[in-house]
């Protein structure tokens, strides 16, 4: 897999974003990273594929999905994902302080390709992360 | 021993029990109506309608026609009648229904004798049934008398003020219409046995007043028959059956003539024993019928001689027994009249309870009037979800569970016995206290109802003769017989197991009492069902709502641990600015948790106290609120239009004001236009009125508009449009159906949004509008 392939993160909230970044530096996490935070931007653009803003014109590779995002929010997007006509080919990985068990069984059966429940120790994030990333780059083959 | 069967199995095997084989093992199965015999008091003609050729004929026609019965075997009815009668006879027998009994068809004058009959017809078994009767000659009353005395006597009836007195005058005068030494009124129990309560009598005759027969006496078959037929007659105990011939007419090919309602046929053997034994020798009896059911029997019996009533005599006693059937009902409603509208009142009572207390057992038990007021009853039982409440003397609870189990098979709602013990064995170790009982169930679903008991009555009653012998075995020969009892001499006993009777206006004031629970209890599981479904709705919103509120919460919750936490690692690593900078993120975001906690406590406290309604000018309040935004936000630059007619409502003028004040806020906030303006109105010309507030600000997307009331939900990050926590208009709208009313919107991206919304219920369903 190309190294150069980003991780994008869909995240509103300015503090949640920095402290994931910081904890994917920690493990040493080198794909580049991008950032949206609105969702319904992210669907628009997989839509058209027209690069827009400070997109980077190749397709993630990853997607970390909020739930609690405004307007569109994280399960909205999973159901209009799945909507698009031939959807590109990337897992989206749902990152979310919610543990409700209904959330996690509809995020799934909306195609989600894992659950992620953020803790409330750093910790405990970090070590999460770490399975995460392990085992999305470094045991399961992503598409090309 | 009276006759039983009307209409018998017709068994295949063992032989027919005819008058040959009878005796009282098996007079229950006699098939009296296929006797072949008849009385000697008429003659019995046995045709084919349609030729009038005589098939069959009793023995006797000599005496009474002039011809002798094996002459007329064949011939038609021409050998008997002239021309005249015979075509009056055809034209009777086309109009005239012979399918339910005997009719009377008209009065013929017989061609050999020239002496005048009554002539009788019944159709049966496509067969023609002549009876023919002699008129009476001697005793004769013209119409007028007849009529005269007829209305004497039913104005002697109408003038009774109870039931009682009622039938002693009807014994009174059917034995002075009639001329029978003896008249007696019987009345059923509901047990089969009977009592003598009217009796009218030639002084020398013993009395059977107060006298009881035990039910064998009369058995249920032959109180069927006595429903069916208006009058029986048997003028002379000791008469010679008269045989019909020939015995088997080659046209009927082996079947017997049925005589089921004749009024000549031959009686069962065990019939005219019995009242030989009781020293009659000619008898009439005739039903009383109340509410359609064969309340008891007027018995004629004549001690000295046979006695024949003929013809025009039986009419006007046929008729005064029928109107007096027709006038029971009303007799019996003047008895026990203090008692009765004690019940109404006491119903009325507790009618009223019931609508006034919670609970049923409260109403019915403990108040001063309850279940025992007025009834004369010593205890009850209420059972109300399975749980029973006692009141009075009643059997232990566990007696009554086993009581109400047996009850639960019986038939209907209400049931009443004075007997229990014989009817449900378990009862004798409390037959003391609950020798009588009334039940009512709510309903068939399930054994809650009310049960009345009615303790024992130590009662002496005066039987005829042995009630548990009613019959002897006689020996004659080699062979044993069973026979009418012989002996009527008084047996007394003293009765157990029994109570007073249930009156019909306590059972009346049961099925009463018994519907207003019943209403009550639709109309309360109705009530309990609209509470439920909005206790589940208010369920699922709090639900929603703790949810929702620990998610956002634990979101800047956990940012304050992450950062804290970020600055602990990173102690010495980054620069004082960096550290500072981490430190403001802390407190930045426990500002905001402190604006959620504040948002939230407001949301909550909206739904929390009573509506305080009370007449607001809605302009005034309108006025205020932009009078406060405006001094939080002096350079806001923004155009207020407020209509000048807003109307004065009754509301809670503090929730209102936090709708105004939650939408104008929105309205200003949402806004990125120069020139932003913001209108209040109403349209008053529904009902109920319509306000709203429109902006000219960036509007909501058709998809999220359904969101924009959720808790929380923003549609905007929150540092944009001065940074909002998602509870406006989630707020606005809890207070806005705080009064009954709805909330909703209409907007276009980048035109604006306009919020209406009502504060009290829709008079009809927005759906039916549009219909």
């Amino acid at each position: 897999m190309k190294k150069n392939r980003p991780l994008l993160i869909i995240e509103d909230s300015d503090e949640d974003f920095e402290v994931t970044c910081w904890a994917l530096d920690k493990i040493g996490f080198t794909h580049p990273i991008i950032r949206a935070t609105r969702a319904e931007e992210v669907l628009l653009h997989l839509q058209s594929r027209a690069t827009a803003g400070d997109w980077n014109d190749l397709l993630p590779c990853l997607v970390l999905l909020d739930l609690n995002l405004p307007r569109m929010n994280g399960l909205q997007f999973l159901k209009e994902f799945r909507a698009i006509e031939s959807p590109p080919a990337i897992p989206i990985v749902v990152v979310s302080t919610s543990n409700n068990p209904s959330d996690v069984s509809t995020c799934y059966s909306l195609g989600a390709a894992g659950y992620l429940c953020k803790p409330l120790s750093l910790d405990s994030y970090v070590e999460k992360l770490r399975y995460l990333t392990h085992y999305w780059f470094d045991a399961v083959t992503l598409p090309e | 021993m009276p006759e039983a069967n009307i209409n018998p199995i017709q068994s295949e095997a063992p032989p027919p029990i005819t008058a040959k084989n009878v005796d009282l093992s098996n007079c229950d199965r006699e098939q009296i109506h296929l006797v072949n015999a008849i009385q000697p008091h008429g003659v019995l003609l046995v045709l084919n309608e349609s030729t009038l050729s005589i098939i069959q004929v009793s023995a006797n026609t000599e005496s009474f026609l002039g011809l002798s019965s094996e002459a007329m075997i064949g011939q038609t009815i021409d050998c008997l009648l002239d021309n005249e009668n015979v075509a009056a006879l055809r034209s009777q027998l086309a109009t005239k229904n012979l399918a339910d009994g005997f009719a009377h068809l008209l009065t013929v004058s017989c061609v050999h004798t020239n002496e005048r009959f009554h002539l009788f017809g019944n159709r049966i078994d496509d067969l023609l049934l002549l009876e023919f009767e002699r008129p009476n000659d001697t005793e004769r009353f013209s119409d007028t008398n007849q009529f005269l005395r007829l209305n004497n006597t039913i104005q002697q009836l109408r003038g009774s003020t109870s039931l009682l007195q009622f039938i002693g005058v009807v014994v009174d005068q059917i034995r002075d219409w009639t001329g029978f030494e003896r008249v007696m009124a019987y009345r059923f129990d509901t047990d089969g046995c009977g009592e003598v309560v009217a009796e009218s009598k030639s002084p020398e005759l013993e009395a059977y007043l107060g006298l009881h027969y035990p039910a064998s006496d009369i058995p249920a078959p032959a109180r069927r028959l006595f429903m069916l037929s208006p009058l029986r007659h048997l003028p002379n105990v000791d008469y010679l059956p008269v045989p019909l011939i020939p015995e088997n007419p080659p046209l009927l090919n082996g079947r017997t003539v049925d005589l089921s309602y004749s009024f000549l046929r031959s009686v069962s053997v065990m019939y005219s024993g019995y009242l030989r034994n009781m020293g009659a020798k000619a008898t009439m009896v005739l039903p009383l019928i109340k509410d359609g059911e064969l309340w008891g029997l007027i018995s004629c019996l004549h001690h000295s001689t046979p006695k024949y009533m003929p013809y025009e005599s039986r009419i006007p006693v046929e008729f005064l027994a029928q109107i007096m059937s027709q006038m029971m009902n009303d007799r019996e409603k003047m008895d026990y009249y203090g008692y009765r509208s004690q019940l109404d009142q006491t119903l009325h009572q507790l009618a009223a309870a019931l609508e006034r207390t919670k609970t049923f057992e409260q109403a019915l038990v403990s108040g001063k009037v309850n279940l025992l007021t007025t009834i004369d009853a010593q205890g009850v039982a209420l059972i109300i979800n399975g749980k029973l409440t006692l009141l009075g003397k009643t059997p232990t609870e566990q007696q009554i569970g086993l009581l109400v189990v047996w009850l639960a098979q019986q038939d209907g709602l209400i049931f009443s016995t004075r007997r229990l013990p014989h009817d449900f064995p378990l009862a004798q170790t409390f037959k003391v206290i609950a020798s009588g009982v009334l039940s009512i169930r709510f309903s068939l679903a399930n054994s809650d109802g009310i049960i009345w008991f009615r303790p024992e009555a130590q009662q002496e009653v005066s039987w005829a003769g042995n009630p548990n012998k009613p019959v002897e075995v006689i020996e004659e020969g080699q062979e044993i017989r069973l026979s009418p009892r012989t002996s009527f001499a008084l047996w007394k006993e003293y009765s157990s197991g029994q109570s007073r009777f249930w009156l019909t206006c306590e059972l009346e004031y049961a099925k009463q009492l018994r519907q207003v629970i019943s209403d009550i209890m639709v109309n309360r599981t109705s009530l309990l069902t609209q509470i439920n479904a909005e206790l589940e709705r208010s369920n699922a919103e709090l639900e929603a709502f703790a949810y929702v509120a620990s998610h956002d919460l634990k979101e800047p919750l956990r940012g304050i641990h992450n950062f804290a936490e970020l600055i602990k690692l990173e102690n010495n690593v980054h620069s004082p600015e960096k550290r500072l900078r981490r430190i403001e993120t802390i407190l930045s975001l426990t500002n905001r948790m402190d604006s959620l906690l504040e948002s939230l406590l407001k949301y909550s406290r909206i739904g929390l106290s009573e509506l305080d309604l009370q007449s607001t000018h809605i302009g005034n309040l309108v006025s205020q609120s932009i009078d406060v935004l405006k001094q939080a936000n002096p350079e806001m630059g923004v155009t207020f239009t407020i209509q000048p007619t807003l109307p004065v409502i009754d509301c809670d003028r503090m929730r209102v004001e936090i709708i105004f004040h939650n939408l104008i806020l929105n309205a200003i906030k949402y806004n990125d236009k120069a020139e932003k303006t913001v209108e209040i109105g109403c349209n008053t010309s529904v009902n109920p009125v319509e306000f709203y507030v429109r902006d000219n600000g960036i509007g909501i997307p058709i998809h999220y508009q359904e969101h924009v009331f959720q808790l929380f939900r923003r549609l905007h990050g929150s540092d944009e449009f001065g940074g909002g926590n998602g509870t406006g208009l989630t707020t606005a709208q809890k207070a806005i159906k705080r009064h009954g009313g709805r909330i909703w919107m209409e907007s276009s991206e980048n035109v604006g949004t306009t919020f209406y919304f009502t504060l009290a219920p829709d008079l009809i369903s927005k759906k039916e509008m549009i219909r």
